[in-house]
């Protein structure tokens, strides 16, 4: 016996040594990569008291977590159950070196509570954990992904709060007057040791049973974190340092590739090897919870891509590019890559899935340069999209219509372009569908009139104008979308207008969030908020009543890309005896109608067509009207309306404020 | 005088009419003229290619007997065939099979290229190409030992100008270490090439379904058009993707073009707008392709179709 308590410190030393040991390695290991990749981000401090408050709200609290009720439930009571038992497992290491050292000596009247806490936290972990098992054997959502990685986490998570029981009931038993006193605070413990009958065990089975408990339990703990740095729960490391970092705006531009330096070999995301720090801990970060799948259109649809997926492969391929000091880095896209081609260009931008990721994880910042990647450096798209290139940039339109034509539209209209009236308060930014667009002509001239009953001082550029570039440049292909947006630049310095208002999501971000990337920008409106504001200091006035139900449709880039999903709501709620039906996915979880990042201008080859899914879920509001404000949403929806044989009406919101306006 | 080749293509072992035009073309500075047969019958093309003034047919084999297609192989046998019979240039189509062996020759020799060619004039070795989507012409001058150019298919007007001719044989070994064909497959479509027709007849939404499609084939085969689909017809699976006209399918400048049941979105809209001519024929009179016609027809299309093939009919044939 005293044998055994000599060599027990011995070997809990060597154990802590090896167990911290290979932790501290493996993980030295994964920083490292953060620092060998040769992307540049900046870190990103500012806002500090923000950053802390969402570091205490999303991390400690769990609330974005809990966004998704039970599974976050689930995880709320494990996070929080392992914060709290966390100092009895310091306590277990420290004693099984120093025999009978206990925090309750330490912190007497701190320990009762303690005890407490960490019995009922214990059992919450339970409850938990076995809702988790469920989760994953039973309800089996396709989101998850079930394999080896994932039991053994429940197992080795489950084996340590049960054998966190076991030693305290054990304990309890063997050491009574220790622990005089606080039994009453094993809330949950000593009901188990009672229940055993464990008091009435010889002390020399109690030893026995305590001494593997104990075991079981250290044991477990140092395995398991020697595993997680090479596990998707290496999350438990990344997601601090992951959410503090993040991007605390919504809106964000593309990434800007500098075409002007000549030294610059590469653009976009060609391998591994160019992404940045804030990437590869994007990647550590990832628990592969699978929101982001269960939000994703594409997915949704049957295409190849999910945004998980991306985020797991380009991981794996991270870590097993730079694995043994290979040579040569290999691209990502390669044969016999999980990401192909199909996976890139399936994206269709929304970011429902960086919207909902509760750790942040900016799935497209993959996405997106890995297109640019493609393009620029292989030249390598669907070929469908040739045509659209060629288009922007001779006739600086996706179609290829005359440039010199882009105020036609406006003809009889009494419209003044900004070379007659260089003074114009607003600039109202057409883009290429009000110009070109049958349908986006007609929505144009609704945001005249409107423009008109409000008798706001306009103008357009009609021929200066040009694409802002969004088709190009989400379809990888910047250096386009630089032409466009440096001819637009220099354009509107000419005039220096106080504010522009567009009639298109794609024009409005663009303008909004990147052209401030090459230059300085006036405020951009984008025609919904505007209308919304001029309703609200009563310019508007909507006095005509429309009986009509509508539903509608939030483009992905208002509500995802910049958060606004009231001011549609507000117009239409101003409007007299207009009901309005919300779709089940609407505002920040509405469904995309397939035609953002470009995919307007490719085909759907695979799988079901968005917008056909997101028209049926139109079609079971029964609304009589679609409400968009969007020219490519639009588009898309009507285009599916008509497959679908559907006798809804698709109207830009414009369109409906025009007509209950009078 | 210059001796020169010509890469003859053939299709079901008949030769394709684009390739007269290439001779048309290469004849003009009086130049000797050789055609390379490289996989089909010379003897029986012999006929065909005096009319148009070819005096030399090289029937190029190997010991397995005609070419199996291998654009790798092509290009060898050709460089072999040229320097046998000491050609200079070399004029061939630009065409698929053009785009992919011609640049290949070039590289072999380390000769100068011009593809697309909408003239040539081999004594001052200079061609004319269109550029930036046919916004300006371009006249290449090259220099060299050879010359490789090729012609746009239908650029040139085919002209007859009968000489004798006799069939030479050649045989070569040619065998392509970096390039096996494993297989060619050929996207199934009847009819005539959507983007070198002169006339077009387009069905969308409202042919309803595949077999309705019969309807158009029959009128485009009076008049000699080709058919084309939007990509509503498309995306039914009423037609196939070739057929589709659009901002994602083929861009066409026909000189007339039928749109029928097509509602004239802007991504269809973008890939016919060059149209010398746009007749709709649509029951929606605010379908947007009225917006962009030079005549529409309100009227359901299975009423004017057969009518317009029955009028043709008899302008084509009168009894």
């Amino acid at each position: 016996m005293s044998l055994y308590y000599t060599i027990k410190p011995i070997l809990i030393v060597l154990g802590l040594l090896a167990g911290f040991g290979f932790f501290f390695i493996r993980s030295r290991r994964l920083i490292q990569l953060m620092t060998r990749v040769s992307g540049s981000h900046p870190i990103r401090l500012d806002r500090l008291p923000e950053r802390l408050k969402i570091l205490f709200t999303e991390v400690l609290l769990q609330s974005r977590v809990r966004e998704k009720r039970f599974p976050g439930l689930a995880h709320t009571f494990i996070f929080l159950g392992f914060i709290v038992i966390l100092p009895h497992t310091i306590e277990l290491m420290i004693a099984g070196i120093l025999p009978g050292f206990s925090f309750a000596r330490l912190f007497p009247a701190l320990y009762g509570y303690y005890a407490v806490l960490a019995d009922i936290l214990a059992v919450l972990v339970l409850v938990g954990l076995a809702y988790c098992v469920f989760r994953r054997l039973i309800f089996k959502p396709k989101y998850l992904t079930d394999g080896l990685d994932s039991r053994l986490i429940l197992l080795f998570t489950t084996l340590i709060i049960v054998s966190f029981f076991s030693v305290n009931a054990f304990r309890l038993a063997f050491y009574p007057e220790a622990l005089q006193g606080l039994q009453s605070g094993y809330l949950i413990s000593f009901p188990i040791a009672t229940l055993l009958g464990l008091e009435h065990l010889p002390r020399q089975g109690l030893f026995i049973g305590l001494e593997a408990s104990y075991w079981i339990h250290l044991a477990v703990i140092l395995y398991f974190l020697v595993y997680i740095p090479g596990s998707k729960h290496l999350h438990i490391l990344a997601a601090i340092p992951n959410v503090f970092l993040a991007p605390l705006d919504t809106p964000k531009p593309m990434l800007r590739s500098d075409l002007e330096n000549e030294d610059i070999e590469t653009f976009g995301l060609g391998s591994v090897d160019e992404l940045n720090w804030q990437n590869v801990l994007n990647l550590y970060a990832c628990t592969e919870c699978g929101r982001c799948e269960e939000q994703c259109p594409a997915d949704l649809t049957g295409k190849p891509l999910s945004p998980k997926a991306v985020v797991v492969d380009v991981k794996d391929d991270l870590i097993g590019q730079f694995a043994n000091n290979k040579n040569t880095i290999e691209p990502i896209v390669r044969p016999g890559s999980p990401i192909t081609e199909d996976v890139i260009w399936s994206c269709t931008t929304c970011r429902a899935c960086e919207s909902v990721c509760p750790l942040h994880i900016q799935h497209l910042d993959f996405i997106l340069e890995m297109r640019k990647s493609l393009v620029l450096m292989e030249s390598r798209f669907p070929e469908e999209l040739q045509e659209t290139f060629n288009n922007l940039e001779n006739q600086f339109n996706p179609w290829g219509f005359a440039a010199e034509k882009r105020a036609d539209w406006c003809r009889g209209l009494d419209v003044a372009l900004m070379s007659d009236r260089p003074n114009a308060e607003i600039l109202y930014f057409v883009g290429c569908a009000g110009a070109f667009d049958e349908r986006g002509k007609v929505v144009a001239r609704s945001i005249v009139n409107l423009l008109k009953k409000a008798e706001v001082d306009f103008a357009i550029l009609g021929p200066e104008e040009r694409c802002t570039g969004d088709a190009a440049r989400r379809a990888g292909n910047e250096y386009v979308a630089q032409e466009l947006m440096q001819a637009n630049l220099e354009t509107l310095g000419k005039y220096k207008p106080a504010r522009i208002l567009t009639g298109c999501p794609h024009c409005y971000n663009t303008l909004k969030h990147e052209y401030p990337q090459f230059g300085a920008m006036p405020e951009v409106l984008h025609h919904t908020e505007f209308f919304a504001i001029l309703i609200q200091n009563g310019i508007l006035k909507p006095h005509v009543n429309l009986e009509t139900t509508v539903t509608l449709h939030d483009s992905c880039y208002l509500c995802r890309w910049n958060d606004m999903i009231d001011a549609p709501r507000k117009i239409l709620g101003a409007i007299g005896a207009l009901k309005i039906r919300e779709m089940e996915r609407s505002g920040r979880q509405g469904l995309c109608c397939g035609a953002g990042g470009s995919r307007m201008f490719m085909e759907e080859k695979i799988g079901k067509r968005i917008n056909i899914e997101r028209v049926e879920e139109v079609a079971a509001t029964r609304a009589e009207t679609l409400v968009a404000a969007c020219p490519f949403c639009n588009t898309m929806l009507n285009d599916g309306v008509k497959e679908t044989a559907s006798a809804i009406a698709v109207k830009d919101i414009a369109e409906i404020l025009d007509q209950a306006t009078g | 005088m210059e001796k020169v080749g010509i890469l003859i293509e053939l299709k079901d072992g008949k030769i394709k009419k684009t390739n007269f035009g290439v001779i048309t073309l290469a004849r003009r500075q009086g130049c000797e003229l050789f055609a390379l047969i490289l996989n089909g019958d010379a003897a029986a093309c012999k006929e065909q290619l005096r009319q148009y003034g070819i005096g030399k047919i090289v029937d190029v084999t190997t010991a397995e007997g005609p070419l199996q297609w291998n654009p790798d192989n092509w290009a060898r046998a050709i460089i072999a065939a040229m320097d046998h019979f000491g050609l200079t240039t070399l004029c061939g189509l630009a065409s698929a099979r053009g785009k992919d062996v011609l640049p290949r020759v070039a590289a072999y020799l380390d000769a100068p290229l011009v593809m697309d060619c909408v003239d040539l004039n081999l004594n001052e070795r200079t061609a004319r190409k269109s550029q930036f989507s046919g916004k300006t012409i371009a006249t290449i001058k090259v220099s060299g030992n050879h010359f490789i150019f090729g012609i746009r298919p239908n650029a040139i007007e085919a002209k007859l100008e009968p000489c004798q001719a006799e069939v030479v044989s050649f045989q070569t070994d040619v065998e392509s270490k970096g390039l096996v064909v494993r297989e060619i497959k050929q996207q199934a479509h009847s009819g005539i090439d959507l983007t070198e027709a002169d006339i077009i007849i387009s069905g969308g939404r409202g042919m309803e379904n595949p077999e309705n499609f019969e309807i158009l084939f029959e009128c485009a085969r009076v008049m000699g058009a080709a058919v084309g689909a939007s990509r509503a017809a498309v995306d039914s699976g009423w037609a196939p993707h070739t057929m589709q006209v659009g901002q994602t399918g083929a861009t066409v400048s026909p000189k007339v073009y039928i749109a029928c049941g097509i509602s004239g979105s802007v991504q269809h809209f973008a890939g016919m707008k060059t149209s010398g001519m746009i007749i709709a024929v649509n029951t929606d009179s605010e379908a947007s392709i009225t917006k962009n016609c030079d005549y529409y027809i309100v009227e359901n299309l299975f009423e004017i179709v057969p009518i317009l093939t029955r009028q043709l009919k008899m302008v084509v044939d009168p009894i």
